[in-house]
């Protein structure tokens, strides 16, 4: 990593804070995802929508380049610590998500912040999700209401934590906790 | 890595037993061809063979304290059982083996097949578990670190980052207690049931994260003062060297993973196996098993 | 002492700072606004100032990490071992200035005590031979060697804080920075802390720029003392003698703490005694007030007008019913059991210290009290009710807590909607609200900044603000948890009179705090916990008169009491408190010596 002031040690650091308070409630998810497969599967996506928190969190307090993937992988760690079972799981999909949300954050150049480009990121997950799971998991041989609610969870959960995500960093910013890094 | 949420920077002392002394990256590649086969794999016998496979090895290499114990013998099988139940009650009944009646409740009906089904879910899911743990159980956090930055030439700086979050866990923990307390002397989101639950932990959220991001830059000005990141590289007194054992272990490990593939033969008809996507989470549902 | 400073003043500082002024981004204003001191090599220097003067900040540029790692200005200029800090890297600067933080938490990266202080040496890529010969020797010299294989968090408070001096050490620096190392801990950490500076000290070979509220420790170490004033400009730069003794009248007008002794010195000059030198430490108070002769009797009778003041309050003579009753209580936290059989009582408007060595159970008793840990039925009775029955909301209506970090307690995003909360809880209409809200404003200085967000505000505005969230719900009883902590003694000060007038005025105060000087102020009553048990609980004179006591609790003798026990002048024999002290001969309560000393 060259020396930019980007990835100040500081700003590693707040990555890091924010990464495993995300990943803490990553690990939990994994944890309850053995429940949640074994009672009501269909909520999975739900839970799986998690996994966009660090991203979202970080590039809203922090607007940086790169600072949304390493706090995926930040929080992807503290998670397996949790869920030691789920890290390829937890990795995959921190580098996955983390990647979208950088893609489209440099797609505006970094410049743009407003809450729309946080959803575009979220919609693309959501769609990821959605089609992956459906191959994945065969949906077409469930009833068809499972199936609908499946699908329309997994589109909207990446949304819906997108939201919460944001509104998590709004306060945050709003507490004058990034201040600095403005 | 279940030993990291105790105690990250735990000594493994008992240097005998041979998973301790092999690189962290050995110990998590190894078991990775049988991991990603495993998921598509729709048998019973295959997890079952893997499952031995990875406890012998625990056994042989790993140290057996009581809480390693209660895991591999308690809580795993225990697991299996509850998994496999609750997946069998959720597959799709019209396409299951219908011969046998196991359970009938007013108009459901659980069949053995569904039972089977269930089953072979939940020990793939166990089996990867199994895997997972021979590094998660003998590897420290500073070890995979170490090796990471030497051996896939991630940044130290980055490096050094997670260790110093794997630190911040035990300190949040505590500071939730503390401000779920205050804020229960405060009055506040008091309430039963899901939705103030919510509201309840929504309110925690701000607050712990805001302590969380004000000690971290504390930290970093603490490492800086202490010339952190001042070169591209840094004095490295542990080496987590790759030896040649490391080569055996993955290579071996590997060869005897084909060998019960290649015997047991698991994929006959099933068909999404081999489908890229698979390997994503949401694979291992017991109506993709049908 | 002060004959290192005279030795080498001569030769070239290894630190410079001239006319140094620090506006941070964001700022106008700038604080510092113009500093300007020298360190010698081996030299010890306090560097004194008001809270806000800009001594953290300053502190910050010796090493770089102002302006590279913080964004902000400095004007003037900053001179490192001849280096000019603002363009040099940090990396470099560490090698000359080493630093301790406050928070020794903070300062913790890797899992061993060897792996942590061996972390500096490392980054300056070191060969391991160097890196190991140096991490042993700052290990030894803190006293932590034997325990280097351990994990940094197995230490007390103030190992830990040892440990970050080690650390410093073996980055090799000839100076080491220390910005409050001992404010958050106890009186035994705070001493393990003192000694290990003193031998780092004796060594000679170390240069120390010291920032600390807590003087009484301090100037037993100290060459030379530069003092700021409130804008952050050198008002006063000299030795220790010069600095402290000389001018003490005018730092206390400045609002720099001065040590207890010197502060008491200060009070029985005004009395009539004739001190002269003023004492830094309680032994040459002792000496001093053991030298001199009672003030003629002439004064008595000033004295004794004062008097009323002077003794504690006497307990009530209508007997006044308990407001808090503790009954054979026992609580476990985890496996062990934490209290034994705790039994006291709390009468309407007491102030009521709680003291202890780390660990003896103060927090978890006051919790119980508050009704915030869970605890067995029938044992707490709070204002008639029992915490362990009654629900939190109507609860807190009876006790309000405090916490030790105030942060944690917000809830809202604004300061008055912080206050309007508890209120709102209570279902009261809004223009009552509002009103009740804007009295406590009013009343803790907090008017203007009604519509900041709770974060925003300094260190002492927000002690003060979750002191209000507390009381504003009309709680008649207020338990505080070391409310003093990470606070300058100012702040400190200041909140304990807030707490004093409101005590004054009614309310129950029960505080929790490891301050002995504070608790001998303020408290009528001083309970002391030992391993979970109650070992004294009496007037706070009686507890600060049996040195026995307390050293079987691990607690220490506030200054004052430790230089006037015993004293041959029965005055002054059993003064623990400043306010004890004989009045002033003048009716003027301001601190004049000048004129007290002939
Ligand atoms: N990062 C920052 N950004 C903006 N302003 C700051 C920052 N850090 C400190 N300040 C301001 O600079 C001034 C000096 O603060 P500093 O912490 O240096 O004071 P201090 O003398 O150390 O006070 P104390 O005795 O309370 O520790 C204060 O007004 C403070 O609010
Ligand atoms: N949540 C908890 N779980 C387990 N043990 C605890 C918990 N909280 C406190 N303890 C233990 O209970 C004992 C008493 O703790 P407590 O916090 O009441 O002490 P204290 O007198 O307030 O100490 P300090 O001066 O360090 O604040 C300590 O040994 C502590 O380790
Ligand atoms: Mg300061
Ligand atoms: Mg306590």
């Amino acid at each position: 990593m060259a020396r930019t002031p980007l990835l100040s040690t500081r700003v590693l650091l707040v990555c890091a804070a924010i990464g495993v308070a995300t990943g803490i409630v990553g690990g939990i998810a994994g944890s309850l995802s053995l429940v949640v497969l074994a009672t009501a599967p269909f909520l999975y996506g739900m839970l799986l929508g998690a996994h966009v928190l660090p991203g979202i969190i970080a590039q809203e307090v922090l607007r940086l380049p790169l600072v949304a993937l390493i706090t995926h992988v930040l929080a992807a760690l503290v998670a397996s610590a949790f869920a030691p079972m789920w890290i390829g799981r937890f990795l995959g999909t921190a580098l996955l998500f983390g990647a979208i949300q950088e893609a489209v954050a440099a797609a505006t150049r970094y410049r743009a912040w407003g809450p729309w480009r946080f959803f575009i990121s979220a919609a693309i997950i959501g769609v990821i999700i959605a089609v992956v799971v459906f191959f994945a998991a065969d949906l077409g041989k469930l009833e068809p209401w499972a199936q609908i609610a499946y699908l329309a969870l997994s589109v909207v959960s990446p949304v819906v934590w997108t939201a919460g995500g944001l509104a998590v960093g709004r306060g945050l910013r709003r507490a004058g906790v990034a201040r600095a890094h403005a | 890595m279940t030993v990291l949420a105790a105690d990250p920077y735990a000594d493994l002392a008992a240097r005998g037993r041979f998973l301790l002394g092999l690189n962290p990256l050995a110990k998590l590649a190894a078991p990775l061809p049988a991991m990603i086969a495993l998921v598509f794999v729709r048998d019973l016998v295959t997890p079952l063979a893997f499952i031995g496979l990875a406890y012998a090895v625990l056994v042989a290499g790993a140290r057996l304290t009581p809480r390693v114990v209660l895991l591999l013998l308690v809580a795993l099988p225990a697991a299996v059982a509850l998994l496999g139940f609750g997946m069998a009650v959720w597959a799709d009944a019209s396409r299951v083996d219908q011969s046998e009646v196991v359970l009938t409740i007013g108009p459901w009906t659980l069949y053995g097949g569904a039972l089977v089904i269930g089953l072979a879910t939940a020990l793939r899911l166990a089996a990867i578990i199994a895997l997972a743990l021979i590094a998660g159980l003998t590897t420290t956090g500073p070890d995979l670190v170490r090796a990471s930055v030497q051996q896939l030439r991630v940044p130290y700086r980055v490096g050094y980052t997670a260790l110093a979050a794997f630190r911040f866990v035990p300190r949040f923990g505590h500071e939730l207690d503390v401000i779920r307390q205050a804020h229960r002397v405060r009055g506040s989101h008091g309430g039963r049931g899901p939705f103030a639950a919510i509201a309840r932990w929504w309110g925690y959220l701000v607050p712990l994260l805001a302590g969380a991001i004000r000690h971290a830059e504390r930290v970093a000005l603490a490492m800086d003062a202490r010339a952190f990141g001042a070169h591209t590289d840094r004095t490295e007194r542990h080496l987590v060297p790759w030896r040649a054992r490391d080569t055996a272990f993955t290579v071996a490990f590997a060869a005897v993973s084909l060998v019960i593939l290649w015997l047991l033969f698991p994929w006959a008809a099933s068909p999404w196996a081999g489908f890229p996507w698979a390997g994503f989470p949401g694979a291992g549902f017991p109506w993709a098993a049908a | 002492m002060g004959n290192r400073a005279d030795d080498t003043a001569t030769g070239t500082p290894v630190v410079q700072v001239e006319g140094v002024a620090i506006t941070h981004d964001g700022e106008t204003t700038a604080t510092p606004a113009g500093a300007s001191f020298a360190v010698h090599p081996g030299e010890v220097v306090l560097l004194l100032g008001p809270s806000g003067s800009g001594k953290s900040t300053l502190a910050l540029s010796l090493n770089g990490l102002i302006p590279h790692a913080i964004p902000a200005r400095i004007d003037g200029d900053v001179r490192i071992g001849g280096r000019d800090a603002a363009t040099t890297p940090v990396a470099t600067l560490s090698t000359t200035v080493g630093m301790v933080f406050q928070d020794p938490d903070a300062q913790l990266v890797t899992g061993t005590l060897l792996d942590e202080v061996a972390f500096g040496p490392e980054n300056l890529r070191l060969p391991v031979e160097i890196v190991l010969a140096r991490t042993e020797d700052a290990l030894r010299r803190v006293g932590l060697w034997e325990r280097r294989a351990d994990n940094p968090d197995r230490l007390s408070g103030g190992g830990r804080q040892r440990l970050a001096i080690a650390c410093a050490l073996a980055m090799g620096s000839p100076v080491l920075v220390l910005d409050e190392p001992t404010a958050n801990l106890d009186p035994a950490g705070i001493e393990e802390v003192y000694a290990t500076l003193a031998d780092v000290v004796s060594a000679g070979d170390r240069a120390i720029v010291l920032i600390e509220h807590n003087l009484d420790q301090a100037v037993g170490l100290t060459d030379r003392v530069v003092v700021l004033d409130a804008r952050g400009r050198t008002v006063a730069d000299g030795t220790t003698d010069d600095v402290l003794r000389g001018r003490a009248e005018e730092l206390h007008a400045l609002g720099v703490w001065l040590p207890v002794s010197t502060l008491a010195a200060l009070a029985l000059r005004e009395a009539g005694w004739r001190i002269d030198p003023l004492p830094l430490t309680p032994d040459e108070l002792r000496a001093a007030v053991e030298a001199a002769d009672a003030p003629p009797p002439a004064t008595v009778p000033a004295a004794a007008e004062g008097a009323p003041a002077a003794t504690p309050p006497a307990p009530p003579a209508a007997p006044i019913e308990p407001v808090v009753t503790v009954r054979d209580l026992s609580l476990s936290r985890g496996r062990t059991r934490v209290l034994h059989g705790i039994d006291l009582e709390v009468r309407g408007g007491e102030f009521v210290a709680i003291v202890g060595a780390n660990g003896a159970g103060k927090t978890t008793l006051l919790q119980a009290i508050a009704g915030v840990i869970p605890l067995p039925r029938g044992h707490v009775s709070v204002a008639g009710a029992d915490p362990a029955r009654t629900d939190l909301r109507s609860l807190s209506r009876r006790i309000g807590f405090v916490f030790q970090n105030p942060e944690h307690q917000f809830i809202a995003h604004t300061v008055f909607d912080e206050l309007a909360h508890g209120l709102r809880l209570q279902r009261l209409p809004e223009d009552e609200v509002r009103a009740r809200a804007l009295e406590v404003l009013a009343r803790f200085g907090l008017e203007d900044r009604a519509d900041t967000h709770p974060f925003l505000l300094s260190g002492g505005q927000k002690r003060r603000l979750s002191v209000g969230t507390a009381l504003v719900a009309g709680a008649p009883i207020l338990a505080l948890d070391e409310p003093t902590f990470g606070q300058d003694r100012a702040r400190a000060d200041e909140l304990l009179r807030l707490l004093r007038e409101l005590n004054d005025t009614g309310t129950t105060v029960i505080v929790v705090t490891h301050d002995m000087q504070l608790v001998t102020d303020y408290a009528d009553r001083t309970i002391v916990l030992d391993d979970g048990r109650v070992v004294a609980d009496t007037t706070t004179g009686d507890v600060f008169a049996d040195a026995a006591l307390l050293r079987r609790a691990g607690l220490r003798l506030p200054p004052l009491r430790q230089a006037l026990q015993g004293s041959r002048h029965p005055a002054l024999a059993g003064v623990t408190r400043l306010a004890d002290l004989p009045a002033p001969q003048h009716d003027a309560r301001t601190v004049r010596p000048a004129e007290a000393a002939p």
